[in-house]
């Protein structure tokens, strides 16, 4: 079932051109032009998300934010044209899930959007595949060449951190971080051994991984897709 | 610049110490030519009048009645002490007098009635006017408190000369300050303004570009056009964020929210999410940092951040694809020493003749990028030193404890 996001902005043109990007991500949409007409449709349809401009014909986000706490719980994500601490401060202070400054790129909308919504709707992705290699979350299971190996509690951190990042580079420091909630010194080599137990697991050829790539000098990236 | 500064400053003293003698003088000669044109003159011509009185046989001859004036009274003692003449004289006033009431009246008063004297051959003429009409005071120094009476009214006037100009600077300082601030907050305002009206729009053109440059429908060459307007749009986001900020720091606008920050953790964590975002397409970076952990610093990581980040953009801008991009740090003295290096010189080029060290602003006059980087490093009590010669190299040293750099 497809997530529905409310877009709440006084900009037809952005309202649209949100409408748009958040189509196409496979979402569906429902607008409303000011406070009023957001309350209105937050009663007929309840959303799963509302993205929430700060400057509103009929008063302002952070005012219709604490209306709308006062009675349901739905992830809210500012998305503003103002760009000082102290608005950011006072949006994430009255409990918005995150705080967007424009212009944004859509691709930064919809990464944001994603992190929202998994963190409130938990879902568990049962299997999910990298090349060859079939991980199996809720069992924290590897499954290749109908061989099947057991992840430690490091490796099953490790790579859900590295698969949470969706193909970017997640830095050492933050690695040793979500192992060892702490900073890098004295884990370096540790963490290279877990990684390189880890690419046992998953990769075809552990010596020219495919997938768990390094980045030299800053960390490590999970490849979801590999050029031919 | 110093030397014109201390002459300015003499200049000013001089000038208001010559106003002020000048107003003092003013005031003086008003004032006598005040009084004395109302004809408040307390004395009377005594040798005119001792003149105007002559002995003859049948007793002494009065002619200065005029110049005695009508409240005034006068008689002439002799050597004896008795009075010999007598024009008005009041009845509390004796007749005879003794050498101690001589030595008292002449300098005081006599029965109260302020008096002048003239020692005449035949004895002592005394002119006398109403009770309460005269204050008479008389006045006796040592020599050398007499002599050190002009060192001590130079000192205490230019004391107050001092006084005088330093509330003044206070207050011209005051009014100029406030007067800044003022154009500051409106300044700040009007940016504020058109800075945010300007990201709504600019939302739609980058979001609508970057949706056509992935559009399957369209040829590889309208993409690559729309990547062109995304990108565009991007470098005009920055400089309205730039721009933004440069202007809160020039007004000390920006608070500081200091953190300790590990130099290597944040540099690594900046130029991931700089390549993250895909803005380093091409360009292979390199890190090069100690293999010892460096000492943390004290800094704003949003701040730091994006000067780090302004240095990557104008690399990127700057060079085309393939060239490679350095960004370190090492521990120097009490000082950290962040550095971002490219192999071009990535920074606008100030013609013929060029110096390898840029100007101190790192060439704001071109963009507002490098200035803001400046900018932070002051903020933070450091420096930034941008140069460039066959490579742009910009070096930020930060204290490595929170000091201030000498």
């Amino acid at each position: 079932m497809a997530y529905r996001i409310l877009i709440v902005d006084d900009e037809i043109a952005l309202q649209r051109m949100v409408g748009e990007i958040l189509a196409q991500a496979g979402y569906e949409t429902d607008s409303a032009l000011s406070c009023a007409q957001a309350l209105d449709r937050l009663g007929a349809a309840p959303p799963d998300a509302v993205l929430l401009d700060v400057t509103l014909p009929d008063g302002d986000g952070f005012s219709l934010l604490e209306k709308l706490r006062e009675s349901r719980d739905v992830p809210v994500l500012f998305l503003s044209a103002r760009d000082e601490d102290a608005d950011r401060l006072r949006g994430l202070g009255l409990g918005a899930d995150d705080y967007i400054t424009k212009p944004f790129l859509p691709q930064e909308l919809l990464l944001r959007l994603r992190a929202v919504l998994r963190r409130v709707y938990p879902q568990e992705e049962g299997t999910v595949r990298l090349g060859g290699a079939e991980i199996l979350w809720g069992k924290s299971l590897v499954r290749r060449n109908g061989e099947t190996v057991s992840l430690t509690a490091k490796e099953f951190a490790l790579l859900r951190k590295l698969w949470d990042a969706q193909g970017n580079i997640v830095t050492i420091d933050t690695l040793c971080q979500t192992l060892w909630d702490g900073p890098l010194v004295g884990y370096e080599n540790t963490l290279m051994v877990h990684i390189r137990r880890l690419r046992e697991k998953i990769e075809e050829d552990p010596s020219h991984p495919r997938y768990l790539l390094t980045v030299r000098g800053l960390g490590y990236r999970l490849a979801r897709e590999v050029r031919p | 610049m110093k030397a014109r500064g201390l002459l300015k400053g003499a200049g000013l003293v001089a000038a208001s110490a010559v106003l002020i003698v000048a107003v003092i003088l003013a005031g003086i000669l008003s004032f006598v030519y005040y009084n004395t044109a109302a004809g408040r003159v307390w004395g009377v011509p005594l040798r005119l009048l001792s003149a105007a009185l002559v002995p003859g046989e049948d007793g002494y001859t009065f002619t200065g009645e005029e110049l005695l004036g009508e409240d005034r009274w006068a008689m002439l003692i002799d050597e004896e002490g008795q009075v010999a003449w007598s024009l008005r004289k009041p009845d509390d006033v004796p007749e005879h007098y003794s050498l101690t009431d001589v030595a008292s009246f002449t300098r005081w008063y006599l029965n109260d009635y302020p008096v002048q004297c003239r020692i005449r051959e035949d004895g002592l003429l005394v002119v006398g006017a109403p009770k309460g009409s005269i204050w008479k005071h008389d006045i006796a120094m040592d020599i050398q408190v007499l002599l050190q009476l002009p060192v001590w009214f130079t000192m205490l006037f230019l004391l107050s000369l001092l006084c005088v100009l330093g509330l003044a600077w206070l207050v011209l300082r005051r009014w100029f300050r406030q007067a800044q601030q003022a154009r500051d907050a409106a300044r700040s305002d009007w940016i504020n303004g058109v800075s945010h009206d300007i990201r709504t729009p600019l939302s739609v053109v980058m979001g609508t570009a970057a949706q056509l440059e992935n559009a399957p429908d369209l040829s590889p060459e309208r993409r690559r056009q729309a990547g062109i307007v995304r990108t565009q749009s991007q470098a005009i986001r920055d400089l309205v964020n730039d721009l933004n900020l440069t202007m809160r720091l020039d007004c000390a606008m920006q608070p500081l929210r200091k953190e300790f920050i590990q130099p290597e953790a944040f540099l690594r964590q900046t130029v991931a999410d700089f390549l993250n975002g895909g803005l380093a397409e091409g360009f292979p970076l390199e890190m090069d940092l100690p293999a010892q952990p460096l000492p943390a610093i004290q800094a704003d990581p949003f701040l730091l951040r994006r000067a780090v980040n302004n240095l990557l953009t104008n690399c990127v801008r700057h060079n085309a694809p393939g060239c490679p991009i350095s960004v370190g740090a090492r521990a120097e003295g009490g000082a950290v020493l962040l550095w971002v290096e490219s192999g071009g010189a990535a920074a606008p080029s100030s013609g013929p003749g060029e110096p390898s060290q840029l100007e101190p602003d790192g060439g704001a006059a071109h963009g507002t990028g490098l200035k803001l980087v400046a900018q932070i490093a002051e903020a933070h009590g450091g420096r930034a030193r941008f140069s460039r010669g066959s490579r742009f190299r910009c070096e930020l040293r930060l204290p490595a404890d929170g000091r201030s750099l000498s």
